[in-house]
């Protein structure tokens, strides 16, 4: 990838890391900081979640797929360099996350929350070489990828009123 | 951060509704009721064949004879292709009907599980796993 769209990327993800609303996010104990010092963590899964990953991964979800009407089917994959060049930042953030939800101070276990965060890794990568193709048929099964590997991890992580976890 | 902790955020994190299209990110409960099944007859006028959800809007004319508009939230793209159904298989304008649950909110929405289309033909047209009740409608549990 151009260090050009590398840029945006990485300015995207670390307002969006850096974004923590007070109120919404769960303050970290001094374990959960991380003991390596060499960086520190800016909020916790749920702040992962909801200001990194869900944005994110919609980025990709809504930029692939049709809507079908009496009028038509209007399809939803960016028509532009521009528009897809959004996607594709999306993807990396999605990608990007996979490896935020592995730090010390938020991996549960060192196996399935591990592979799983892999999985996102993988699913985020995939999206972001189908958006650099401008592959919308490529993109659309990315963003079933990704789907398949939000519901893994919330199928064993979640509990409570959203157990099973996901749309 | 504890296991219940972890599970607690997450959970949280699932009530973020993104609006797109008909898209959210959430689990059944968090916007369907469980205790609010229905039975839905009507036309399609829309369909959303996006992740994580593919949508289908129907036109419903209740008892008093008036026109409402319904959107019914089914499986992945993925999990329907699985089944056979896929962006082309109902048409718009086809009569359908849905059984599922409706929302929390009591708006005109509803998460699908079953779909009978004209021939008769009846297909689980939800999503394992998401926390819906065993109501038999699932093939998979």
């Amino acid at each position: 990838m151009k260090i050009g769209k590398l840029l945006p990327t990485a300015f995207l993800l670390s307002t969006l890391v850096a974004c923590s609303p007070s109120e919404q996010a769960t303050p970290l104990t001094e374990a959960e900081h991380g003991d390596s010092g060499t960086f520190k963590l800016s909020g916790d899964v749920k702040h992962i979640m909801q200001w990194v990953l869900d944005p994110a991964a919609f980025g990709v979800w809504n930029s692939a797929g049709s809507i079908i009407t009496s009028a038509g089917t209007r399809e939803l994959a960016p028509t532009t360099d521009e528009g897809w060049l959004a996607v594709e930042h999306s993807a990396a953030v999605v990608a990007a996350s996979g490896n935020l939800l592995m730090m010390p101070g938020r991996v549960v276990d060192e196996k399935v929350w591990k592979d799983t965060a892999l999985g996102l890794v993988d699913a985020g990568l995939r999206a972001q070489t189908a958006a650099k193709n401008q592959d919308s048929d490529a993109l659309f099964d990315a963003g079933g990828q990704i789907y398949r590997v939000c519901k893994a991890c919330h199928s064993v992580y979640v509990r409570g009123e959203n157990a099973g976890g996901l749309p | 951060m504890s296991f219940k902790k972890i599970a607690t955020a997450s959970g949280l994190a699932l009530g973020c509704l993104v609006s797109a299209q008909s898209n959210a990110h959430h689990a059944f409960g968090a916007e369907f009721d469980a205790n609010a099944p229905l039975t839905l007859r009507g036309s399609v006028t829309r369909i959303e064949w996006v992740n994580p959800h593919a949508w289908f809007h129907i036109e419903v004319t209740n008892a008093e004879g008036e026109k409402e508009a319904w959107r019914i939230e089914g499986g992945t793209p993925n999990t329907l292709l699985r089944r056979g159904i896929n962006k082309r298989s109902i048409a718009i304008g086809t009569e359908i009907v849905v059984e599922g649950y409706q929302a929390k909110d009591r708006t005109n929405s509803a998460n699908g599980r079953n779909i009978t289309l004209a021939n008769g033909k009846k297909m689980f047209m939800g999503s394992s796993g998401t926390g819906a009740p065993d109501d038999g409608a699932d093939p998979g549990r």
